[in-house]
C-alpha cells in the first residue's frame, strides 16, 4: 500500500527498524541516547516505548565496549544495529569494526557470520567542528568486508535499512545529520519523501540516475546529492543538460551505471563531502579511466574537501564544504565554457 | 471541518512562550487518517508530534516553520 506521508529520514529509518523488529526477535538496537531519547538525530524515535529496554538498550559512553558487544552478539545469532552516534567516533571502537566485524567472516572460513548494522552520523554544515563533521566515506569503504550505505532521502534510507538489517554480514550506515530533517536542523527539499507503509528493501549496489541529461554526468551521494540536483537545474536554465547520478551505496559500487552515463555524455564531475585525496571522487574517476580513458572529451573533475580538517569557523566551514555553485563551476570549466 | 490545535499546556509557556512547526509529514490538500502525525512542533530542542483528530483533507493554515502557541489552529481537516 502506498501512502501520502511525507516522511523524514530519519522517521524513514527508524520505520524501518521497527518493521525488523517486530517481525524478527533478534532485531535489537543501542547505543548512546537511543532509547528515551530516540537517538540524538532521531534514528530510533518511537522504539522504546514499543519495544522496551531490552531490546532498544542505552549504553554507557564506551564504543569500544558496546561495538566489541554488537560484533559478538551477531556472532551467537542475533541482528543488532549499533549506533556509533558520529561516525567521527569510530576512532576509540574501530578495532572492533575493521578486525572483528569485517574479518571474523574470513578467520573463521566462512562459519561465523556478523550480521550487524553499524549506524552512524556523518557531514558537517551547521559549525560542529573537525570532530562532529566529517563524513570518512573511504575510511570505511576502503576497508573489505564492510558494506557501506549513504541514502540521500527517506525512500532510500527506509528500504536500505531493511536491507542492511537482513544482510549476513557487517553494514556501516551512513545517514547525513542535514538531511534527517530534524527540527534543529535545515535539510533540502527532496530529502523528506513519500514511501510505502509496508517493509521493502532496496538492493546494495544500484546507484539511481536522479536526473538523466546529454552534456555531462555528476556523481554524488548523500548530501551532495542534493547540491548536484541544484546545480542542474540552474545549468539546465542555461542550456546545459546534466545527468545527475545517485550512488547510494559506496560498497559494494555501482560502476557500470556511471561508466555507461560518461560513455554517453563524455564528461564527468564527481563531488564527495569526504576529504579529497585518496577518495571516492579518485575510485570513480578511476573506475572509467579503466575501462575506457577514450570516454574523455575533456579532463574528469572532482570536487571535496580540499584536505584539512573541517573549520569550526562558518565562513570557513562554507568555503571547504563543495556547494550547488562549486559544482555548476565545475561543470562550465569541464565544458569549456566561462563561469 | 475541524480544527487541528496545539494542546493546551503542552509546554510551559512561562519558560518558553513559543514554538514553531518543524514538519509537516502530509502535503497541503492531501487526505489524512484519523490519528495520523501531521506534524511535528519544536520547543527549545523538543519535539511534539501532532494527531489528526479525524480523517480528512488537511489545510495547512501554519506552513512549516511558522511560530506557534499552546491552543493555535495549525491547520484544519475537511471530514470526508
Amino acid at each position: 500500500m502506498s501512502s501520502n506521508r511525507i516522511m523524514t529520514v530519519s522517521r524513514a529509518i527508524s520505520e524501518a527498524i521497527a518493521q525488523e523488529m517486530r517481525s524478527d526477535p533478534n532485531v535489537f538496537v543501542m547505543g548512546e541516547d537511543i532509547g528515551a531519547y530516540g537517538g540524538i538525530f532521531g534514528a530510533t524515535s518511537g522504539l522504546l516505548g514499543e519495544f522496551g529496554d531490552a531490546r532498544v538498550r542505552d549504553t554507557p559512553i564506551s564504543e569500544t565496549a558496546f561495538i566489541g558487544a554488537g560484533v559478538g552478539a551477531a556472532m551467537a545469532g542475533m541482528r543488532p544495529i549499533v549506533e556509533l552516534m558520529f561516525v567521527d567516533f569510530f576512532g576509540v571502537c574501530m578495532d572492533a569494526i575493521y578486525n572483528l566485524a569485517a574479518k571474523n567472516i574470513y578467520f573463521s572460513g566462512g562459519n561465523c557470520k556478523v550480521p550487524m548494522v553499524i549506524m552512524m552520523a556523518t557531514g558537517g554544515g551547521y559549525s560542529d567542528a573537525g570532530q562532529h563533521s566529517q563524513t570518512l566515506h573511504a575510511t570505511f569503504a576502503h576497508l573489505p568486508g564492510l558494506k557501506v550505505v549513504a541514502p540521500s532521502n527517506a525512500y532510500d534510507a527506509k528500504g536500505l535499512m531493511t536491507a542492511a538489517i537482513r544482510d549476513d554480514g557487517p553494514v556501516i550506515f551512513m545517514f547525513h545529520k542535514g538531511l534527517q530533517g530534524l527540527a534543529w536542523m535545515a535539510s533540502p527539499e527532496g530529502a523528506a519523501t513519500e514511501l510505502p507503509e509496508e517493509s521493502y528493501a532496496l538492493p546494495f549496489g544500484e546507484a539511481k540516475i536522479l536526473r538523466p541529461g546529454k552534456d555531462i554526468t555528476i556523481v554524488a551521494i548523500s548530501m551532495m546529492v542534493h547540491h548536484a540536483l541544484e546545480a542542474a537545474n540552474a545549468l539546465a536554465r542555461d542550456g546545459i543538460d546534466a545527468e545527475v547520478i545517485d550512488l547510494r551505496t559506496l560498497v559494494p559500487l555501482d560502476r557500470k551505471t556511471v561508466i555507461k552515463s560518461v560513455a554517453k555524455t563524455g564528461r564527468l564531475v564527481v563531488v564527495d563531502e569526504d576529504y579529497k585525496s585518496f577518495g571516492l571522487t579518485a575510485e570513480i574517476i578511476t573506475s572509467v579511466a579503466e575501462e575506457n580513458p577514450s570516454y574523455f572529451k575533456s579532463p574528469p573533475r572532482r570536487l571535496a574537501v580540499p584536505d584539512v580538517p573541517i573549520p569550526y569557523s562558518r565562513p570557513m566551514e562554507q568555503f571547504v564544504l563543495p556547494d550547488a555553485a562549486d559544482i555548476a563551476a565545475a561543470v562550465r570549466a569541464s565544458l569549456g565554457k566561462a563561469a | 471541518m475541524t480544527d487541528i490545535v496545539v494542546p493546551k499546556g503542552l509546554w510551559d509557556t512561562q519558560k518558553t512562550p513559543e514554538g514553531i512547526v518543524a514538519n509537516w509529514f502530509f502535503a497541503d490538500g492531501g487526505n489524512v487518517p484519523e490519528g495520523a502525525t501531521v506534524a511535528e512542533l519544536m520547543v527549545e530542542k523538543s519535539t511534539f508530534d501532532i494527531a489528526a483528530p479525524n480523517a480528512g483533507r488537511l489545510h495547512i493554515v501554519v506552513a512549516k516553520d511558522g511560530v506557534v502557541k499552546p491552543e493555535t489552529v495549525i491547520g484544519r481537516i475537511d471530514g470526508v
